[in-house]
Protein backbone atom coordinates (compact mmCIF):
# COMPACT_ATOMS: atom_id res chain seq x y z
CA UNK A 1 0.00 0.00 0.00
CA UNK A 2 3.08 2.67 0.77
CA UNK A 3 5.02 1.89 -2.34
CA UNK A 4 1.75 2.49 -4.06
CA UNK A 5 1.08 5.65 -2.43
CA UNK A 6 4.99 6.12 -3.21
CA UNK A 7 4.06 5.43 -6.91
CA UNK A 8 1.23 8.01 -7.49
CA UNK A 9 3.19 10.52 -5.25
CA UNK A 10 5.91 10.01 -8.10
CA UNK A 11 3.69 10.02 -11.24
CA UNK A 12 2.08 13.31 -9.73
CA UNK A 13 5.09 14.86 -9.43
CA UNK A 14 6.45 14.33 -12.77
CA UNK A 15 3.34 15.50 -14.44
CA UNK A 16 3.15 18.79 -11.91
CA UNK A 17 6.84 19.56 -13.40
CA UNK A 18 6.18 18.80 -17.33
CA UNK A 19 2.82 21.16 -16.42
CA UNK A 20 5.35 23.52 -15.03
CA UNK A 21 8.26 23.14 -18.04
CA UNK A 22 5.31 24.16 -19.89
CA UNK A 23 6.45 21.13 -22.11
CA UNK A 24 3.27 19.50 -22.63
CA UNK A 25 2.83 19.23 -27.02
CA UNK A 26 -0.31 20.65 -27.72
CA UNK A 27 -0.63 19.64 -31.47
CA UNK A 28 -1.26 15.49 -30.30
CA UNK A 29 -0.22 13.66 -33.09
CA UNK A 30 -0.91 10.00 -32.94
CA UNK A 31 -1.04 7.17 -35.57
CA UNK A 32 -4.34 5.18 -35.45
CA UNK A 33 -3.72 1.02 -33.65
CA UNK A 34 -6.42 0.04 -36.25
CA UNK A 35 -5.76 -2.73 -39.11
CA UNK A 36 -3.80 -0.95 -41.70
CA UNK A 37 -1.56 -0.39 -38.79
CA UNK A 38 -1.26 -4.34 -38.06
CA UNK A 39 -1.04 -4.99 -42.16
CA UNK A 40 1.62 -2.40 -42.28
CA UNK A 41 3.72 -4.48 -39.53
CA UNK A 42 3.57 -7.70 -40.67
CA UNK A 43 4.51 -6.24 -44.12
CA UNK A 44 7.12 -4.60 -42.77
CA UNK A 45 8.33 -7.90 -40.24
CA UNK A 46 8.42 -10.01 -44.21
CA UNK A 47 10.55 -7.06 -45.71
CA UNK A 48 13.10 -6.89 -42.89
CA UNK A 49 13.82 -11.00 -43.36
CA UNK A 50 14.21 -10.46 -46.97
CA UNK A 51 16.83 -7.57 -47.02
CA UNK A 52 18.61 -8.91 -44.04
CA UNK A 53 18.90 -12.08 -46.26
CA UNK A 54 20.32 -10.11 -48.92
CA UNK A 55 22.73 -8.11 -46.43
CA UNK A 56 23.90 -11.92 -45.22
CA UNK A 57 24.81 -12.63 -48.43
CA UNK A 58 26.93 -9.55 -49.37
CA UNK A 59 28.49 -10.34 -45.96
CA UNK A 60 30.13 -13.59 -46.60
CA UNK A 61 30.28 -13.10 -49.86
CA UNK A 62 32.98 -11.42 -51.68
CA UNK A 63 34.09 -7.45 -51.43
CA UNK A 64 33.13 -7.06 -54.97
CA UNK A 65 29.58 -7.40 -55.31
CA UNK A 66 29.23 -4.52 -52.39
CA UNK A 67 28.38 -1.13 -54.24
CA UNK A 68 27.39 1.18 -51.66
CA UNK A 69 25.17 4.41 -53.49
CA UNK A 70 24.07 7.31 -51.65
CA UNK A 71 20.67 9.21 -53.24
CA UNK A 72 17.85 11.44 -52.51
CA UNK A 73 14.08 10.38 -52.17
CA UNK A 74 10.87 13.33 -52.59
CA UNK A 75 9.08 12.70 -49.46
CA UNK A 76 5.91 14.76 -50.57
CA UNK A 77 3.87 11.71 -50.98
CA UNK A 78 4.01 10.38 -46.98
CA UNK A 79 1.67 12.51 -45.05
CA UNK A 80 3.37 14.49 -42.54
CA UNK A 81 2.66 13.03 -39.69
CA UNK A 82 3.69 9.53 -40.87
CA UNK A 83 7.11 10.87 -42.01
CA UNK A 84 9.15 9.66 -38.74
CA UNK A 85 7.32 6.09 -38.96
CA UNK A 86 8.69 6.16 -43.16
CA UNK A 87 12.17 7.03 -41.82
CA UNK A 88 12.28 4.59 -39.19
CA UNK A 89 11.09 1.96 -41.60
CA UNK A 90 14.01 2.33 -43.55
CA UNK A 91 16.12 2.12 -41.11
CA UNK A 92 15.27 -0.34 -39.51
CA UNK A 93 15.25 -2.67 -42.98
CA UNK A 94 18.99 -3.52 -43.59
CA UNK A 95 20.74 -2.42 -46.36
CA UNK A 96 19.18 0.89 -46.31
CA UNK A 97 20.15 3.69 -44.08
CA UNK A 98 18.17 6.99 -43.88
CA UNK A 99 20.78 9.95 -43.08
CA UNK A 100 19.30 12.98 -43.19
CA UNK A 101 15.62 14.21 -43.71
CA UNK A 102 13.89 17.96 -44.51
CA UNK A 103 11.09 18.94 -45.44
CA UNK A 104 11.25 17.49 -49.07
CA UNK A 105 13.91 15.06 -48.88
CA UNK A 106 15.22 11.73 -47.40
CA UNK A 107 18.90 11.46 -48.26
CA UNK A 108 19.42 7.63 -47.94
CA UNK A 109 22.35 5.22 -47.90
CA UNK A 110 21.96 1.92 -49.64
CA UNK A 111 24.18 -1.33 -49.94
CA UNK A 112 23.27 -2.20 -53.23
CA UNK A 113 21.30 -0.11 -56.12
CA UNK A 114 18.65 -2.58 -56.07
CA UNK A 115 17.46 -1.39 -52.36
CA UNK A 116 17.87 2.14 -53.70
CA UNK A 117 15.47 1.82 -56.64
CA UNK A 118 12.68 -0.49 -54.88
CA UNK A 119 12.64 2.57 -52.22
CA UNK A 120 12.82 5.00 -54.78
CA UNK A 121 9.58 2.90 -56.91
CA UNK A 122 8.05 3.97 -53.42
CA UNK A 123 6.81 0.44 -52.43
CA UNK A 124 7.19 1.66 -48.56
CA UNK A 125 5.44 5.28 -49.17
CA UNK A 126 2.66 3.28 -50.49
CA UNK A 127 2.16 1.22 -47.95
CA UNK A 128 2.86 4.09 -44.77
CA UNK A 129 -0.78 3.73 -42.89
CA UNK A 130 -2.07 7.63 -42.06
CA UNK A 131 -3.40 8.83 -45.10
CA UNK A 132 -6.82 7.50 -44.75
CA UNK A 133 -7.68 10.82 -42.29
CA UNK A 134 -7.45 12.71 -45.04
CA UNK A 135 -6.19 15.39 -43.03
CA UNK A 136 -2.56 14.90 -42.82
CA UNK B 1 7.34 -28.96 -30.78
CA UNK B 2 7.19 -25.91 -29.86
CA UNK B 3 10.27 -25.96 -28.40
CA UNK B 4 11.84 -27.17 -31.58
CA UNK B 5 10.76 -24.22 -33.13
CA UNK B 6 12.20 -22.03 -30.59
CA UNK B 7 15.37 -23.69 -31.00
CA UNK B 8 15.35 -23.03 -34.47
CA UNK B 9 14.53 -19.13 -33.93
CA UNK B 10 17.42 -19.11 -31.73
CA UNK B 11 19.90 -20.34 -33.41
CA UNK B 12 18.94 -18.18 -36.55
CA UNK B 13 18.83 -15.16 -34.88
CA UNK B 14 22.33 -16.69 -33.54
CA UNK B 15 23.67 -16.83 -36.89
CA UNK B 16 22.65 -13.31 -37.87
CA UNK B 17 24.01 -12.03 -34.99
CA UNK B 18 27.55 -13.48 -36.02
CA UNK B 19 26.95 -12.55 -39.40
CA UNK B 20 26.46 -8.95 -38.27
CA UNK B 21 29.19 -9.24 -35.96
CA UNK B 22 31.91 -10.08 -38.86
CA UNK B 23 30.14 -7.49 -41.15
CA UNK B 24 31.79 -4.55 -38.77
CA UNK B 25 35.08 -6.15 -38.89
CA UNK B 26 34.76 -6.93 -43.28
CA UNK B 27 33.26 -3.98 -44.44
CA UNK B 28 35.05 -1.29 -46.20
CA UNK B 29 33.95 1.72 -44.62
CA UNK B 30 32.16 3.44 -41.34
CA UNK B 31 28.25 3.65 -43.52
CA UNK B 32 28.61 0.36 -44.92
CA UNK B 33 29.49 -0.89 -41.47
CA UNK B 34 25.95 0.30 -39.88
CA UNK B 35 24.21 -1.54 -42.10
CA UNK B 36 25.82 -4.55 -40.79
CA UNK B 37 25.34 -3.62 -37.41
CA UNK B 38 21.86 -2.99 -38.35
CA UNK B 39 21.32 -6.56 -39.21
CA UNK B 40 21.89 -7.82 -35.91
CA UNK B 41 19.90 -4.94 -34.11
CA UNK B 42 16.88 -5.73 -36.23
CA UNK B 43 16.45 -9.10 -37.60
CA UNK B 44 18.48 -11.03 -34.73
CA UNK B 45 16.68 -8.94 -31.85
CA UNK B 46 13.32 -10.16 -33.20
CA UNK B 47 14.13 -13.79 -33.64
CA UNK B 48 16.12 -14.51 -30.48
CA UNK B 49 12.97 -12.62 -28.41
CA UNK B 50 10.17 -14.55 -30.48
CA UNK B 51 12.10 -17.75 -29.64
CA UNK B 52 12.12 -16.73 -26.08
CA UNK B 53 8.58 -16.06 -25.82
CA UNK B 54 7.82 -19.60 -27.48
CA UNK B 55 9.37 -20.88 -24.40
CA UNK B 56 7.33 -18.86 -22.07
CA UNK B 57 3.39 -19.74 -20.68
CA UNK B 58 2.42 -16.45 -22.32
CA UNK B 59 1.89 -14.57 -19.14
CA UNK B 60 3.46 -11.65 -17.56
CA UNK B 61 7.29 -12.77 -19.05
CA UNK B 62 5.87 -12.65 -22.65
CA UNK B 63 4.17 -9.06 -21.92
CA UNK B 64 8.07 -8.33 -20.74
CA UNK B 65 9.74 -9.99 -23.68
CA UNK B 66 7.29 -8.22 -26.18
CA UNK B 67 7.92 -4.64 -24.89
CA UNK B 68 11.80 -4.70 -24.93
CA UNK B 69 11.50 -5.99 -28.40
CA UNK B 70 8.83 -3.08 -29.27
CA UNK B 71 11.34 -0.54 -27.60
CA UNK B 72 14.66 -2.60 -29.25
CA UNK B 73 12.56 -1.92 -32.88
CA UNK B 74 11.95 1.83 -32.06
CA UNK B 75 15.34 2.76 -30.94
CA UNK B 76 17.20 0.80 -32.86
CA UNK B 77 16.97 2.85 -36.28
CA UNK B 78 17.05 6.22 -33.91
CA UNK B 79 20.30 5.11 -32.51
CA UNK B 80 21.93 4.17 -36.10
CA UNK B 81 20.51 7.64 -37.85
CA UNK B 82 21.45 9.92 -35.07
CA UNK B 83 25.06 7.98 -35.35
CA UNK B 84 24.94 8.68 -39.36
CA UNK B 85 23.64 11.85 -39.35
CA UNK B 86 26.50 12.76 -36.53
CA UNK B 87 28.95 10.96 -38.96
CA UNK B 88 27.43 12.76 -42.01
CA UNK B 89 27.67 16.27 -39.83
CA UNK B 90 31.28 15.37 -38.73
CA UNK B 91 32.58 15.40 -42.41
CA UNK B 92 33.03 11.64 -42.70
CA UNK B 93 32.36 10.75 -46.25
CA UNK B 94 31.34 7.88 -47.92
CA UNK B 95 32.76 5.10 -50.03
CA UNK B 96 31.76 6.09 -53.28
CA UNK B 97 32.11 9.78 -52.85
CA UNK B 98 36.07 9.22 -51.86
CA UNK B 99 36.11 7.12 -55.16
CA UNK B 100 34.92 10.01 -57.01
CA UNK B 101 37.50 12.26 -55.39
CA UNK B 102 40.35 10.41 -56.48
CA UNK B 103 39.03 9.61 -59.91
CA UNK B 104 39.05 13.56 -59.93
CA UNK B 105 42.26 13.63 -58.59
CA UNK B 106 43.81 11.35 -61.19
CA UNK B 107 42.55 13.14 -63.83
CA UNK C 1 18.96 -26.19 -21.86
CA UNK C 2 21.68 -26.66 -24.72
CA UNK C 3 20.27 -24.74 -27.36
CA UNK C 4 19.91 -21.82 -24.91
CA UNK C 5 23.77 -21.95 -23.93
CA UNK C 6 24.73 -21.91 -27.35
CA UNK C 7 23.31 -18.67 -27.67
CA UNK C 8 24.33 -17.42 -25.07
CA UNK C 9 27.59 -18.32 -26.15
CA UNK C 10 26.99 -17.08 -29.72
CA UNK C 11 25.73 -14.14 -27.87
CA UNK C 12 29.11 -13.69 -26.17
CA UNK C 13 31.52 -14.11 -28.57
CA UNK C 14 29.40 -11.23 -30.71
CA UNK C 15 29.87 -8.68 -27.59
CA UNK C 16 33.26 -9.33 -28.04
CA UNK C 17 33.77 -8.71 -31.68
CA UNK C 18 31.65 -5.61 -31.21
CA UNK C 19 34.64 -4.44 -28.01
CA UNK C 20 37.35 -5.27 -30.00
CA UNK C 21 35.51 -3.40 -33.09
CA UNK C 22 35.51 -0.56 -30.45
CA UNK C 23 39.12 -0.80 -29.19
CA UNK C 24 40.53 -0.98 -32.53
CA UNK C 25 38.76 1.54 -34.63
CA UNK C 26 39.59 4.57 -36.89
CA UNK C 27 37.45 6.92 -36.27
CA UNK C 28 35.25 7.63 -33.19
CA UNK C 29 32.12 6.69 -34.75
CA UNK C 30 33.68 3.54 -35.05
CA UNK C 31 33.85 3.13 -31.27
CA UNK C 32 30.38 4.55 -30.89
CA UNK C 33 28.72 1.67 -33.02
CA UNK C 34 30.74 -0.58 -31.07
CA UNK C 35 29.69 0.19 -28.19
CA UNK C 36 25.80 0.95 -29.17
CA UNK C 37 25.96 -3.65 -30.72
CA UNK C 38 27.54 -4.31 -27.28
CA UNK C 39 24.79 -2.27 -25.26
CA UNK C 40 21.72 -3.46 -27.40
CA UNK C 41 23.25 -7.31 -27.31
CA UNK C 42 23.77 -7.01 -23.28
CA UNK C 43 19.97 -6.23 -23.27
CA UNK C 44 19.41 -9.69 -25.18
CA UNK C 45 22.42 -11.27 -22.93
CA UNK C 46 20.29 -10.20 -19.71
CA UNK C 47 17.25 -11.92 -21.53
CA UNK C 48 18.59 -15.00 -22.09
CA UNK C 49 20.53 -15.31 -18.89
CA UNK C 50 16.98 -15.08 -17.46
CA UNK C 51 15.85 -17.69 -18.74
CA UNK C 52 19.10 -19.81 -18.61
CA UNK C 53 19.13 -19.59 -14.63
CA UNK C 54 15.31 -20.14 -14.72
CA UNK C 55 14.56 -16.63 -13.22
CA UNK C 56 12.41 -14.66 -15.67
CA UNK C 57 13.02 -11.68 -13.18
CA UNK C 58 16.18 -10.63 -15.23
CA UNK C 59 13.84 -9.12 -18.06
CA UNK C 60 13.20 -6.55 -15.96
CA UNK C 61 16.26 -5.38 -15.96
CA UNK C 62 17.03 -6.00 -19.97
CA UNK C 63 14.48 -3.31 -20.03
CA UNK C 64 15.92 -0.63 -17.59
CA UNK C 65 19.32 -1.80 -19.64
CA UNK C 66 17.94 -1.05 -23.20
CA UNK C 67 16.48 2.38 -22.05
CA UNK C 68 20.06 3.80 -20.46
CA UNK C 69 21.72 2.13 -23.23
CA UNK C 70 19.50 4.07 -25.78
CA UNK C 71 19.53 7.40 -23.50
CA UNK C 72 23.45 7.39 -23.26
CA UNK C 73 23.71 6.70 -26.89
CA UNK C 74 21.58 9.95 -27.72
CA UNK C 75 23.76 12.15 -25.26
CA UNK C 76 26.89 10.92 -26.03
CA UNK C 77 26.18 11.44 -30.00
CA UNK C 78 24.21 14.96 -29.16
CA UNK C 79 28.17 16.11 -27.82
CA UNK C 80 29.90 15.03 -30.35
CA UNK C 81 27.66 15.83 -32.86
CA UNK C 82 28.94 19.72 -32.25
CA UNK C 83 32.16 18.84 -30.63
CA UNK C 84 33.97 16.79 -33.73
CA UNK C 85 32.64 19.37 -36.10
CA UNK C 86 34.36 22.33 -34.38
CA UNK C 87 37.48 19.97 -34.47
CA UNK C 88 37.65 19.52 -38.07
CA UNK C 89 36.64 23.39 -38.25
CA UNK C 90 40.13 24.28 -35.88
CA UNK C 91 42.37 21.61 -38.07
CA UNK C 92 41.40 23.45 -41.18
CA UNK C 93 42.49 26.98 -39.76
Amino acid sequence: MLLLAFGIISVALVLWLLHRMNNTDAEIQKLALNLSFIRYTMWLLGQVVLSSLTVTRLVWGSRKELKPTIGKLPVNKVPKKSRVLYANSITLTPGTLCIDIDNENVTIHALNEESLHSLKRGDMADKVPGENKGVS
Amino acid sequence: MIEIISSVFLIVGAFFSLTGAVGIFKFPDFFTRVHAASVTDSISTILIIFGLILRTDFDLVAVKLLFILIFMLLTSPTASHALAKSARHGGLLTLAETRSDKKVGDD
Amino acid sequence: MLVLSATCIAILSVMALALARALKADTVYDRILGVNMFGTKTALFIALMGFLSGRPDFLDIAIVYALINFLGMIAVLRFFEYTAGDENQEQEK
